[in-house]
């Protein structure tokens, strides 16, 4: 007491100060809670807006149809139905059977499969979690198997460029750097079961016929995808049971215009099981969703509606192709599959047996759009182009002027449908929907050839060459699965057995080492 | 939490219980006059205490002194900067006259720690400072630039444009995010930089280079921190009115030589391409052939000389020190300027500072202060892109030219008109661009210290306070190069940001027999709050010129572009508890450990504890120890804790993308679900292992400092590419470890009584090293054509790429070369291609063949410096150097994306032409190959340097009449920095700071002559 009386003033300055050091943390800690500053928070969805469940249907198509333009090429170069023209050093290469892992295109094709499945996964299990508050539960089901058929389709593709890959099981990649790699028949076989899982839950109609999402997935696409996953597989019952319930249902038929199947008037055709969509909406400017069509387009062209715009030249018919064309007699489906540029024409011409041709063999074509240079000079890069995404200039929407904008790309048809049919039963499956003979001559009848008789694999496999030129790979997919590579070694390219696959990007070597020589 | 608080109570009512235990008792009254031994003057300023109390007194200028002590057991301490310390005793005296003498070594040195100071001689961990007069011995904007080569382990890569701050590096890059930067405490506000502060304002800095030493500072210590002190005044000290200053000249060095147009020419046509030999003809036709060499077209460009210039760089700075025996001040206003190497544009640096620092005794126990520092600066920075053109354009086009008469205003040339694909000429980015930063800092500190117990226990509250404006305006005009017309816009961005820091801490000394302790416990409050608007215009009218600055305004702008208009803003807040213990026994055994307990509300991290411990074993204290010639030697180690808060915090969570799609020729909108995010929900976090040694020998002439150090972080913020999916994100996941032996040698003698000098030199050794990147084993970096990529086990950021073995002289030479003839046919190799080794010998060049090519890092950094000084005379040299870091020489990199343009003269020259030209460089058609242009080590160059770094030699006047009155105390110095380089890259300056060169603004050599005057 003596010390407080004789130094007060010291006493309380002391007392302050501590009080200060103590007090000061309390209040200001508090301020560790503050918010940071423009961060957006992601609300908490609210999962009783089932409502929203079909934006993210359509998000998942959108990523079905969101095809970046290498991913085609890639999946489809290696036939001998088509050759990589143009200066993408990549793909050439691939073309030719002379693969490297860090090729670009092949680490982007397999984000493009893969980034799509993992989302596919996240849309799944989004919707899984609409389900529970859903007052129509099975329309959650229904949309979970639409995705699960694209899902299944892309799974496809990537098991036939890599063979053994990852079967992802969710939306978290974190679990794939442990995932062991399945092989190509445990991966067909996964897509198999996912499609008879979803079957079931998808609409009984024709996708045209669809009225939520017309052209969407329907039972029917989820048949015709485990009809292909079988096909490679070789169950062929399978196959002929998948195409002959298709067929059995009535509700398909082929275009009867061939030629304007792949263009605006075969736009959601009866014909088409699985369709990408693509739309200008009719309007001459402003939004526009596009497949990058100018891939394909004729790097030179003198088009029927001037100012029309060309291609890149880079997606060239084989000239094995053409004169598997000719040497058959075939019409419609060659003038459908193939540009011709004067250039080109003359080329086939310099061999004697083809020197006369059939007069819609020309560089103007029937809508009057004029392929490649018209001067003695040499094309740059295609001497043919592809007439499967050919779209005359005289059918875009006026103002429009990229190359096949409003055209849609088909994935599966119907005539697919049919010569799965028929392979399957050549190949000893039975089925009581069709013969072999029939399926093959309803596809002939609608080209114009005559009907065939006691068909065999030879011939199916040639009409699925004639029918399909240019078409997802289909043909160089026939040939490895019945070991006919010698096919293949034409204009100077040799396979050998092990080019079967693409080897795996080095990039995707590097995060996932698992995956080593796996295929 | 609740924890911390409850025993910071407890510690705090003990300590309360001792501020009570205060007594008073009688006093006497001592006098006395201090000398110097040096020249037996008498020492004005020289400290006097009692010792365990706070009384105390200085002497006057004439040297003498009054003091009341309180009885004849009391001690006097006598100190004074610069000499040793003395004690003795009162006894029953009441005039004790004191000669000092002066301390040559600095055991004794108070050096500046975190919340406080330590002693020199107990120091158990790796701090460097470097004081004023070594800091003012470099003419530069930039006070971290004067370290460069003076303290091993802190690299400085310095930049040459005008005001811009040099890479600072304290030991290694342990970070990928916000450049590694240290933290910087100026007077204890936290800075990321200290381009503000003239270095005449800086009194010592402090380095504190270990985690044992920086730990105290938490969650911002993981690059290493800096601390800076500035001028104040001291006790009972006369006015003293200092000018400081210099004006010099910069003058650009090892200006790259680029091919002359007979060169340049030679090698166009070599190229074997028409396109070339076209341009070429066509300046033969709008130019003439050249009288000299009629192949040559009659135009010869030095582009490099038509954009350089010597600058001029100024000083000054005048500030008054002083104090009585309660109060000491210092004021200080100084001023800047620096012109840019580059003519024709607005290239410049300016800025202004004004300083005051006051502390004064209230009472005996209380004192109070203050400092206000107050930075102006204005900065002209020239369009970069100058230093990329003038490389590339070509010689054979003149700086104007008449017959380009659609160029306006100026009739500046145009390679356009030549057939090239550019128009080349760096002026048109000289002439019609400005962008000016205008920069305004202010820095305010207030404190009081209050000594609860005295010279036991005190409370210091410090509150600091500092508010920055930068205002960006980049104006381009409006202007025709003759084949394109440019539109006029402007761009102006206004941030401020206000931050402060509030620390209040106890400090308890104790002393009880041979033990002495020393505690501090504390807490300090921080909060960082910025905010700025952008906003971007185009087409002003009128068109802006130079004449007409005062209408450049975005008002006057036809259109305001809205994807240019924004703003922005942040606001962060630290909370931190904080305690340090040092403890001495006999000043043999040292333990010395510190505490943090960070909080922010930057990450979900809230909380986190940063701990540090350290002891010293001074072996020169035992009695067994016996080394000759050994005056002193301390074993030190420590190890800590630290962390990075600088990473971008990012909590993600899955998102939803809308899109849009047809469907049946409808637009209908989708949502997709993203289910990858960025999560760095925690700062990086670095443990530190610090082992040292401290010795003085040799009567304590020569002194010796050895660390060497393993620091490791963990959580590095990094962007790793996740399995099956396109998105990258950030992660916390990597970790970097840097290591390295550091090591420092001085001597300092003086012979007879005129002759004084030192010599010292310095070495680092730094191993940068990806300890894991969270599952992958390398992540790239870089662009695909110029790849860098970390991998585990190598350096950060690597160049990655092939490796060359010479050039194919033959066709055989490639037959034989191991190489499939499938690939050499494939790939098209011909004589004059680079022959890359097929590392896995598989016959193919692929990326299998690419490995690591070096890293930006240096291996080994050092200086050395020498220092005489003979009666008036001071002369000092710096050397500097380092080893083993790579350059990428992206400007030879460039021809991959252009081929028309000019290249250095070195390549010209010795381009491969013919078998045996050369085993360096391909041919001239080869280096428009896809196979010459891979990423290889032909890119990715030796780097390593020595510079003779600076080089001064002043004179001084003391003593001296003028016309019978007495002049002022004078140093005339004259001052060479950075006058010689010696490297064997490819370009202007070794010191590239991401070891990419595109456009690096060279490094002058700076002379100067300067005046220092003490009235």
């Amino acid at each position: 007491m003596m010390i407080m009386k004789k130094q007060p003033i010291r006493f309380l300055a002391s007392l302050m100060a501590i009080l200060m050091v103590a007090i000061a943390p309390m209040s200001c800690d508090s301020q560790l809670d503050e918010p940071l500053e423009r961060q957006v928070l992601v609300e908490d969805t609210d999962y009783t807006q089932s409502e929203n469940m079909f934006q993210l249907l359509t998000g998942a198509y959108e990523l079905l149809y969101a095809l970046q333009w290498e991913t085609f090429p890639v999946v489809s170069v290696r036939g001998d139905d088509v050759n990589a023209a143009g200066d993408q050093f990549p793909l050439s290469e691939t073309d030719e059977f002379r693969y490297d892992r860090s090729f670009w295109m092949y680490n982007s094709s397999w984000l493009n499969f893969y980034d799509d499945i993992i989302k596919f996964h996240a849309a799944m299990e989004e919707l899984l979690r609409y389900k529970e508050f859903a007052p129509n539960p099975s329309e959650a089901d229904q949309y979970i198997a639409e995705i699960k058929v694209m899902r299944a389709f892309e799974m496809l593709q990537l098991t036939r460029l890599w063979g053994g890959v990852l079967i992802p099981t969710s939306s978290q990649t974190a679990e794939l750097y442990t995932t062991p790699v399945s092989t190509r028949e445990e991966v067909l076989q996964h897509i198999s079961d996912q499609m008879d899982e979803a079957l079931d839950f998808l609409p009984n109609v024709r996708p045209n016929q669809r009225s939520d999402v017309r052209g969407g997935i329907s039972r029917y696409t989820a048949l015709a995808v485990k009809a292909l996953a079988n096909l490679e597989l070789k169950d062929f019952q399978k196959v002929a049971d998948a195409t002959g319930e298709i067929i059995g249902s009535g509700a398909f038929n082929l275009d009867a215009d061939f030629y304007e199947l792949f263009k605006i008037p075969g736009k959601l055709s009866n014909e088409n099981l699985l369709e990408l969509q693509y739309s200008d909406f009719g309007q001459s400017s402003g939004e526009n969703e596009a497949y990058l069509h100018a891939f394909f387009g004729p790097n030179n062209w003198t088009p029927a509606v001037a100012g029309s715009s060309g291609g890149w030249g880079f997606w060239e018919p084989s000239m094995k192709f053409i004169k598997f064309m000719l040497d058959r007699g075939e019409t419609v489906r060659l003038e459908t599959s193939v540009l011709f540029t004067r250039q080109g024409i003359e080329l086939i011409q310099s061999d004697p047996a083809y020197a006369t041709l059939p007069a819609f063999v020309s560089n103007t074509t029937r809508d009057g759009d004029i392929i490649g240079r018209t001067d003695s000079e040499p094309n740059p890069r295609a001497i043919f182009s592809s007439g499967k995404h050919y779209l005359p200039s005289n059918q875009l929407t006026p103002g429009r002027t990229a190359y096949g904008t409003n055209k849609n790309f088909i994935v599966i048809r119907y005539a697919e449908v049919l010569l799965m049919h028929a392979e399957a039963l050549v190949n000893g499956a039975n089925s009581a929907a069709m013969t072999a003979d029939q399926a093959v001559n309803e596809v002939r009848a609608r080209a114009g050839m005559t009907a065939l008789n006691g068909v065999t694999l030879d011939n199916v496999l040639d009409e699925k060459f004639a029918e399909f030129g240019m078409e997802w790979g289909i043909r160089f997919y026939d040939l490895v699965r019945y070991d006919r590579t010698s096919e293949l070694n034409h204009d100077g390219r040799t396979y050998s057995a092990d080019d079967r696959f693409i080897p795996y990007p080095l990039a995707q070597l590097d995060i996932l080492p698992q995956l080593g020589n796996n295929n | 939490m609740k924890k911390t608080l409850r025993s910071y109570f407890k510690v705090l009512s003990v300590l309360l219980l001792c501020a009570l235990a205060v007594e008073a008792s009688a006093q006497t009254v001592v006098t006395g006059t201090v000398r110097s031994s040096d020249d037996g003057l008498p020492l004005p300023g020289v400290s006097i205490l009692v010792k365990s109390t706070l009384k105390g007194t200085s002497t006057l200028a004439d040297g003498t002194y009054r003091l009341e002590v309180p009885s004849g057991e009391s001690i006097l301490v006598f100190s004074f900067v610069g000499y040793t310390t003395q004690e003795t005793q009162v006894g029953n005296r009441s005039q004790i006259n004191v000669v000092m003498a002066p301390d040559i070594s600095q055991l004794g040195e108070v050096v500046v720690i975190g919340y406080g100071t330590q002693e020199q001689k107990d120091l158990t961990s790796a701090i460097a400072t470097v004081k004023s007069e070594d800091i003012v011995k470099t003419p530069t904007a930039q006070a971290m630039q004067s370290l460069q080569g003076k303290v091993p382990g802190v690299q400085i890569v310095s930049s040459g444009a005008p005001g811009a701050a040099p890479t600072v590096r304290i030991r290694g890059v342990g970070s990928l995010e916000s450049n590694a930067a240290p933290l910087y405490v100026v007077d204890g506000m936290f800075f990321d930089s200290i381009d503000f502060l003239n270095t005449s304002d800086i009194e010592t800095i402090s380095i504190l280079k270990d985690a044992a030493a920086s730990a105290i500072y938490g969650v911002r210590a993981s690059n290493g921190v800096v601390l800076i002190t500035t001028k104040g005044g001291g006790y009972n000290q006369a006015p003293k009115v200092t000018y400081d200053g210099y004006y010099g000249v910069q003058v650009a060095q090892n200006v790259l030589k680029l091919s002359n147009a007979e060169q340049f020419t030679e090698y166009a046509l070599a190229t074997g391409s028409a396109a070339d030999a076209s341009f070429i003809q066509n300046a033969f036709q709008r130019f003439g052939r050249s009288r000299i060499n009629p192949n040559v077209p009659d135009v010869n460009t030095d582009w490099y000389n038509e954009v350089l210039q010597t600058a001029p760089m100024q000083n000054h700075a005048i500030s008054v020190n002083g104090g009585n025996e309660t109060t000491r001040y210092s004021v200080g206003v100084s001023y800047f300027q620096q012109d840019g190497l580059l003519r024709d544009t607005r290239n410049e640096y300016e800025r202004l500072n004004f300083r005051t620092k006051l502390d004064f005794d209230v009472s005996d126990r209380l004192s109070i202060g203050g400092n206000i520092n107050i930075s102006n600066a204005t900065q002209y920075n020239a369009e970069n892109a100058v230093w990329f053109k003038t490389y590339f354009a070509v010689p054979i086009l003149p700086v104007y030219d008449d017959q380009n008469t659609a160029a306006t205003p100026f009739g500046l040339s145009n390679a356009q008109t030549l057939g090239y694909r550019g128009s080349q000429n760096p002026f048109y980015d000289l002439l019609y661009d400005d962008n000016r930063n205008k920069i305004g800092k202010f820095l305010a500190n207030f404190h009081f210290d209050y000594d609860i117990i005295p010279q036991k226990l005190s409370f210091r509250s410090a509150y600091n306070y500092s508010f920055s404006n930068i205002n960006v305006r980049n104006v381009d005009f409006e202007y025709s190069d003759g084949v394109t017309d440019f539109q006029s816009s402007i761009r102006r961005s206004h941030a401020t940001s206000y931050d402060q820091i509030w620390d209040n801490y106890l400090t308890y000394k104790e002393n009880f027999g041979l033990h002495s302790l020393t505690a501090v416990v504390g807490y300090s409050y921080r909060s960082e709050t910025n905010e700025g608007l952008f906003a971007r215009g185009t087409e002003l009218d009128p068109f802006p010129d130079r004449s007409m600055e005062e209408l450049w305004y975005l008002a006057l702008a036809d259109g305001i572009d809205e994807g240019g208009v924004g703003d922005f803003g942040s606001r962060i807040f630290g909370a931190s508890y904080f305690t340090r213990l040092a403890y001495n026994y006999d000043d043999r055994y040292l333990l010395y450990g510190t505490f943090r307990r960070d909080g922010n509300n930057k990450f979900q991290q809230k909380w986190g504890n940063f701990f540090t411990i350290g002891a010293g074993w001074v072996l020169s204290e035992e009695e067994f120890f016996s080394m000759p010639n050994v005056d002193f030697l301390k074993i030190r180690g420590g190890w800590g804790q630290l962390g990075n808060d600088g990473v971008t915090a990012a909590v993600g969570a899955p998102t939803i993308a809308p899109r849009f799609l047809a469907i049946d020729d409808q637009r209908v909108p989708g949502n997709v679900v993203i289910p990858t995010f960025d999560f760095v929900d925690r700062w990086e976090t670095t443990e530190e292992l610090n082992v040292g040694v401290t010795s003085r020998m040799f009567k304590e002439r020569l002194s010796l400092e050895a660390d060497y150090f393993v620091r490791d972080t963990e959580n590095a913020a990094v962007t790793i590419i996740l399995p099956l999916i396109r998105d990258n994100v950030r992660r916390s996941v990597a970790g970097i470890r840097n290591s390295g032996f550091e090591m420092a040698l001085n001597w300092s003698d003086k012979i007879g009584s005129d002759w004084n000098y030192s010599i010292g030199g310095n070495f680092a050794t730094l191993n940068n090293e990806v300890l894991s990147l969270g599952g992958p084993q390398y992540l790239d970096a870089g662009s695909a054509e110029f790849r860098q990529r970390s991998i585990v086990g190598q350096p950060l950021q690597a160049f990655f790429g092939y490796e060359t073995d010479g050039i194919f002289q033959n066709q055989a030479e490639i037959t034989n070369s191991g190489y499939t003839s499938e690939f050499i046919n494939d790939a098209g190799i011909e004589p004059g291609d680079f022959r890359y080794k097929d590392q896995n010998g598989d016959g193919v060049i692929d990326d299998a063949d690419r490995v690591v090519l070096g890293s930006y890092l240096p291996d080994l950094t050092y200086g050395l410096n020498l220092s005489v000084s003979y009666k008036n005379i001071d002369l000092s040299a710096n050397f500097q150097g380092q080893q083993g870091h790579s350059i990428l020489n992206r400007k030879r990199g460039e021809i991959i994306f252009t081929t028309d343009t000019n290249i250095d003269a070195e390549l010209a020259t010795n381009l491969w032409t013919g078998e045996g030209t050369s085993n360096r460089y391909p041919s001239a058609a080869g280096l428009r190959k896809g196979w010459n242009q891979s990423m290889s080590d032909y890119f990715v160059e030796d780097g390593s340097y020595f510079r003779v770094q600076n080089i001064r030699v002043s004179y001084n006047l003391t003593g001296k009449e003028i016309l019978g009155t007495p002049m002022p105390d004078t140093r005339i110095t004259f001052t060479a920095e950075r006058p010689l380089t010696f490297f064997n890259y490819n370009g202007f300056t070794p010191e590239v700071a991401n070891g990419i060169d595109r456009q690096t603004y060279p490094i002058p050599a700076v002379y100067t002559l300067g005046l220092n005057i003490k009235f």
